[in-house]
């Protein structure tokens, strides 16, 4: 579909000008209420064209030739919380090496450069729900930066260095991230009321930096920039016609994106947490109270905007004139509506205050939050909010760019292009009775959660009134599960499958590759919270997806068992099914097996890394990857081709935290043509947690019937 | 409301931002022909700016006056002031404004008597110290019973008003908001009234609570925040950018009202300020309400500031130990704005630490990745008097802030020893003339230009001539300023140093 539409309606602005002759209550002499008001004139909408490539690019136009400049935006629809988890930081790095990594045709410096040449400003980035691109250049230098911005968006390089580049300004960033009081707040508040597993509230680290490569950066564009999810805001002195031209030349043949757009990530209902981040240096406390909002086409969007503006929004309001003024509790306080254009926001209210009136703070702010669903406004509030707001209207249409940026805003979120003219006229009519109906629909004091970041050795209290508190980690973790893996090479890949053949055949040659599945038994000594431990382990593999695992310990016996999709356990708790994900990961674990690396390693991605010394051995060193970003590091005796260590993510025993597992294999012995290591030793985060023998080993067992079956 | 503009990360966007113009002024003539003025007797000047798109408008008050006119035991003040501006005046934020100012002397005087009782420290009798502690707070809740709180910001808000805002910094102090265009003379009733007639109520809340806490936001609770005022207390001595623009904290404790009293009729006079508006307005219009509403700023002369330090002779160097992140800050003696070098001063920064080509990025960030920020800029902490050019880089992860030095150093030497090419020379003309375009977007933007040239300057054409001044500067200009200025003797020093937190 291909439009072309030229609109210049007039708005009126029905301002009340008569609105503030209110009769004075006192006998106060208020002078500016007596200053005349003359009305208010016509505003129009900007001159403007809006135009649909026929790659489904939407572009809005506006000719402003005041100053000899040109100014465009792309808004795409691809943003932080398609980001694979286990990589967070991904989303970023991609709108960052997006514009420094240079192009198909110019490298990162070479655009550096000539921008810097020029006075021209090319800039991208990725965010929550979007991605997007700011181009700022002197008309005479138009086209070269439109090119140039063009083919960064159509055709990335996402240059190596400039990958790691950004990864160190990252990690820097990671390092700094407690420094600063605020940034510690919202951070954790966004986990607070997300959740910790929202992709927007998952925290970079260290090793989510480390497991993201530049193939991750080339997939993410691919999969979700592309001219059927791009707007395009360009504004100044330029012939429309001409522009569009230009910028249809410009992204002719950019293929679209190669994902469909997946529904976004819910915003959870979550109860109410109490939370506080200690950080015993601060003076100060920062208090945030929240919970989940509305959409802005919510039917008490009207209702809350004006309620949040006479609790929090401003110098009227209740909690700068209680909290601020009136107690000289904190030094800021406010309070956000919590409405949202493209999913629910989240209602906050916060204080800056000093440690001393933390927990005073919060109970003031609730107490106020309360009352606004407890009791009608009183008309003098509702009246200063709703004049607030209808005469600040004209200020959504002082910039062109500002009114065709909002046109671009409701069109990806399908709000109708009077949505401003509605919402006026439902402030228009705003009465006390529809605010607290609005208040009590949407906001509820007992689920708000609390965050305070302060030193709570000199807080007031514990905050424990509001329930149980949860003491945040800020620790920030060091690096233990990603490695520093050199990017590969086409050499290095046909490295990794060579030494992965031999190791394969000197494990077990032919009977590996015709392997149809094992038994296997083991003993472990393990040490576990200061106590030791003797287990045995019977694991039985019939591939491709069959599994039984029974473990005994000295307190009792536990039976895991996959069969194809689903499975069962039996512990001393009873029996209970496996399915979905844990069904999964019994599957990764037949798959990830060292036996099955080795006979399957063909079909997967194998990247030889320099040899290392290992226990006095030389050692070839393979990395091994699939596709959910999980690796195993095999180790390889250069001597014998065997593998003596395997290195991989693993989880601790008792507290299922991310660990990384090593597993050394020592005195190869002979089991019916494989060799199995007769001894193992297993480490977490290079700590020893158990030793281990092979007893036995069988190929190709035959089972009985009902051997999978669940009892 | 309470921002305190021009601390250091903020100077170096401002520089970008409104510091450095070049090339020609041609082009711009249509704004400059529309540009009308006029001086009311007691010396403001008003600049006006006719944009007749959108219903609105834009003003800011230029006041020339800064920390830098404190002295020891008033630090702070400046800024305190600024707050207080926003307290309303006799018809605004009062029941009774009579009563008040009883209620406010009462308050005053029980200040001084426990202020007397406070000083004498451990010697202080507790009894007596706890009742006058108690007549203190009396006196304060006796006086704000008369007060509306928050009128004056409530009233711009109801009409509609957007970006309401102010700062305070070494050198000026700005008050800003836009209103829609019918709300003219509301606005001179607000704006002239609060200039010439302030009342100064709730002055101990407002200074012991949101103006103390944004110090220990600033600074106390902000390592690099703490790194940069020490910083700027060492290279300055005499000279009054020695304090910081939030004061010394036991200054804040102990200033009074009458020393904030003191301080507006000294340096709120007429000759200091600059008032200019911008937008949907008639010139005609706007010279009749300035007549009518600021008529009452007083028209006395402003002192003038004649202490600074004499050069200096060696290097001076600090550090401060913290759990925090390693920084690196350091810092060359120049000239002010008005300095015969003052367009070379800003090409040397450009050149040095401005932007992804410049020199100290390409070496620090993208070579030796040995810092993820490193930038530089002519004019901390202001450019009215003679000032610094400051160097800033953020170390990268497991890299010490010395380390960062050693390359921050033969950077500039090469700088010194070979100068610059011609091609980097034309690249800042070019950057400078792109950004000032851009800074003549928007009514506000236009009317804090204006008013800052003009009031800091004298003319606020100059926002316009200076085009050509950075494009006169020559090759030869940046080698020789770089030699005189980047020499050790000329240079302040200082750096966190990360240690593990005591336990």
């Amino acid at each position: 579909m291909k439009r072309i539409m030229k609109k210049a309606a007039p708005v009126l602005l029905l301002l009340a000008a008569a609105s503030l002759a209110s009769p004075a209550l006192a006998a106060r002499n208020k002078p500016w209420e007596k200053i005349k008001t003359p009305s208010l004139g016509e505003i129009r909408l900007p001159d403007y064209q809006r135009v649909q490539l026929d790659n489904g690019m939407v572009l809005y136009l506006a000719e402003d030739h005041e100053l000899p400049m040109i100014e465009l935006s792309a808004t795409i629809r691809a943003g932080q919380i398609y980001e694979p988890e286990g990589k967070t930081g991904l989303a970023a790095l991609t709108g960052e090496v997006l514009r420094t990594g240079g192009t198909a045709s110019w490298s990162g410096d070479e655009i550096d450069e000539k921008m810097e040449s020029l006075g021209a400003m090319v800039e991208t980035y990725v965010e929550g729900y979007t991605a997007g691109a700011y181009l700022s250049a002197l008309t005479e230098d138009a086209d070269t930066a439109l090119a140039i911005l063009a083919e960064i968006l159509r055709s990335p390089r996402f240059a190596e260095d400039k990958l790691d580049l950004s990864k160190t300004q990252h990690k820097a960033g990671i390092a700094r991230r407690n420094d600063e009081p605020m940034s510690i707040a919202r951070r954790e508040f966004s986990r607070v009321i997300l959740g910790p597993d929202h992709p927007l509230a998952r925290n970079e680290e260290y090793d989510t930096l480390g497991a993201i490569s530049r193939q991750d950066l080339v997939d993410f564009h691919a999969d979700w920039f592309g001219p059927d999810r791009t707007y395009l805001v360009v504004i100044g002195d330029f012939d429309a016609a001409v522009m569009t031209g230009k910028i249809k030349a410009a992204f002719a043949g950019w293929p679209a994106a190669r994902r469909p757009l997946p529904a976004d990530p819910a915003v959870p209902d979550l109860p109410r947490t109490v939370n506080v981040a200690p950080k015993a240096d601060l003076t100060q406390s920062t208090v945030i109270l929240g919970h989940k909002g509305i959409r802005n086409d919510d039917p008490h969007y009207a209702g809350i905007e004006v309620a949040n503006r006479i609790l929090g929004g401003g110098f009227a309001s209740r909690l700068f004139n209680e909290v601020r003024s009136a107690r000289g509790l904190a030094y800021s306080t406010g309070s956000a509506s919590g409405t949202g254009w493209r999913q629910p926001g989240v209602f906050v209210a916060f204080a800056g205050t000093k440690s001393e009136s933390t927990e005073q703070a919060a109970v003031v702010m609730i107490e106020q939050i309360e009352k606004m669903t407890r009791e009608p406004v009183t008309a003098e509030e509702l009246r200063v909010a709703v004049d607030g707001i209808l005469n600040s209207d004209v200020f959504n249409y002082d910039s062109k760019r500002e009114v065709l940026d909002r046109m671009v805003l409701f069109e990806m979120n399908g709000y109708p292009a009077d949505f401003l003219t509605r919402y006026r006229a439902e402030v228009q009519g705003m009465t006390a009775a529809k605010v607290l109906e609005a208040c009590q629909a949407v906001w509820q004091p007992e689920i708000l959660s609390v965050l305070a970041v302060g030193n709570p050795a000199d807080f007031d209290g514990d905050l424990s009134r509001f329930g149980a508190v949860n003491t945040v980690d800020i620790t920030i973790p060091e690096p233990k599960l990603s490695l520093e893996i050199p990017a590969a090479t086409p050499e290095s890949l046909a490295a990794g499958q060579k030494l992965l053949d031999r190791a394969a055949a000197a494990v077990g040659g032919r009977k590996l590759a015709d392997m149809k599945g094992f038994a296997t038994k083991q003993t472990l000594a393990a040490e576990i919270q200061g106590m030791s431990l003797n287990i045995t382990m019977e694991t039985t593999i019939v591939l491709p997806d069959r599994l039984k695992l029974i473990q005994k310990l000295p307190f009792g016996e536990s039976t895991q068992v996959l069969d194809g999709d689903k499975g069962w356990v039996q512990s001393p708790m009873g029996v209970q099914d496996i399915e979905g994900p844990d069904a999964a990961k019994m599957r990764d674990q037949i798959n990830g097996d060292m036996l099955m690396l080795l006979r399957d390693h063909a079909g997967r991605t194998c990247q030889a890394l320099p040899a290392e010394e290992l226990d006095g051995k030389t050692c070839e060193r393979v990395y091994i990857t699939d596709e959910q970003g999980d690796y195993t590091l095999m180790f390889l005796d250069t001597a014998t081709g065997l593998p003596v260590m395997e290195q991989s993510k693993g989880e601790a025993p008792m507290t299922g935290e991310p660990v990384t597992q090593k597993v050394k294999y020592d005195s190869y012995k002979d089991f019916g043509g494989v060799q199995r290591p007769a001894t193992f030793t297993i480490l977490f985060d290079d700590e020893v947690f158990a030793t281990g023998q092979t007893t036995s080993f069988t190929l190709n067992p035959t089972v009985a019937a009902g051997f999978f079956a669940k009892p | 409301m309470s921002v305190i503009r021009k601390t250091l990360v903020l100077a170096a966007v401002l520089a970008t931002a409104l510091g450095v113009v070049a090339a020609s002024a041609e082009g711009y003539q249509d704004i400059q022909d529309q540009v009308q003025e006029f001086t009311l007797p007691n010396g403001i000047h008003f600049i006006v700016l006719e944009r007749h798109d959108v219903p609105v408008f834009s003003f800011n008050t230029f006041v020339n006056t800064g920390s830098a006119q404190e002295v020891t035991g008033i630090t702070g003040i400046a800024h305190i002031l600024e707050h207080m501006a926003f307290k309303g005046t006799a018809e605004i934020g009062t029941t009774d404004a009579k009563k008040e100012a009883l209620a406010m002397k009462a308050e005053d005087e029980a200040f001084a008597a426990l202020k007397v009782e406070r000083l004498k420290g451990d010697h202080a009798d507790p009894a007596k110290l706890a009742a006058l502690e108690q007549a203190f707070t009396d006196a304060k809740d006796a006086a704000r019973a008369f007060v509306v709180s928050n009128e004056f910001g409530q009233i711009v808000e109801n009409n509609g008003g957007r970006g309401m805002n102010a700062g305070t910094g070494t050198d000026d102090t700005n008050y800003m908001y836009s209103l829609p265009s019918n709300r003219l003379e509301l606005w001179a009733y607000l704006e002239g009234t609060r200039m010439s007639r302030p009342v100064l109520r709730e002055f101990y809340t407002e200074k012991d609570g949101p103006v103390t806490e944004e110090r220990r936001m600033r600074t106390e609770n902000s390592p690099i925040g703490m790194l940069i005022e020490q910083f700027q207390n060492l290279a300055f001595m005499a000279h009054p950018y020695h304090h910081s623009t939030i004061g010394w904290m036991t200054d804040l404790n102990t200033i009074t009202r009458q020393d904030c009293a003191d301080f507006y009729k000294t340096h709120y006079v007429g000759r200091n300020m600059t008032v200019a508006v911008v937008g949907d307005i008639r010139f005609d219009e706007v010279k009749r309400l300035a007549g009518k509403y600021f008529a009452g700023v007083s028209a006395a002369v402003p002192p003038v500031i004649e202490t600074f330090d004499a050069p200096q002779k060696g290097e001076r160097r600090m550090v401060i130990e913290d759990e925090a992140q390693p920084f690196y800050i350091c810092g060359y003696h120049i000239g002010n704005w008005a300095h015969a070098d003052a367009a070379v001063y800003d090409a040397i920064a450009d050149i040095l630490g401005q932007g992804r080509t410049s020199r100290l990025y390409e070496r620090l960030v993208k070579q030796d990745k040995s810092a993820v920020q490193a930038f530089s800029f002519a004019g901390y902490p202001g450019d009215k008097y003679p000032t610094l050019l400051a160097v800033l880089g953020m170390p990268a992860k497991d890299v010490a802030a010395e380390q960062i030095e050693i390359a921050v150093f033969e950077e500039i030497q090469k700088l010194m020893d070979e100068g610059v090419t011609a091609e980097e020379l034309a690249g800042v003309k070019r950057r400078a003339r792109a950004n000032f375009v851009r800074s003549l977007e928007g009514n506000m933007g236009l009317a804090a230009q204006l008013s800052d040239y003009q009031g800091k300057q004298g003319d606020w054409r100059r926002m316009f001539t200076q085009l050509e001044a950075i494009d006169a500067v020559t090759v030869e200009d940046v080698q020789r300023v770089a030699r005189e200025i980047f020499v050790p003797n000329n240079r302040t020093v200082a750096f966190i140093k990360t240690v593990e937190a005591a336990n």
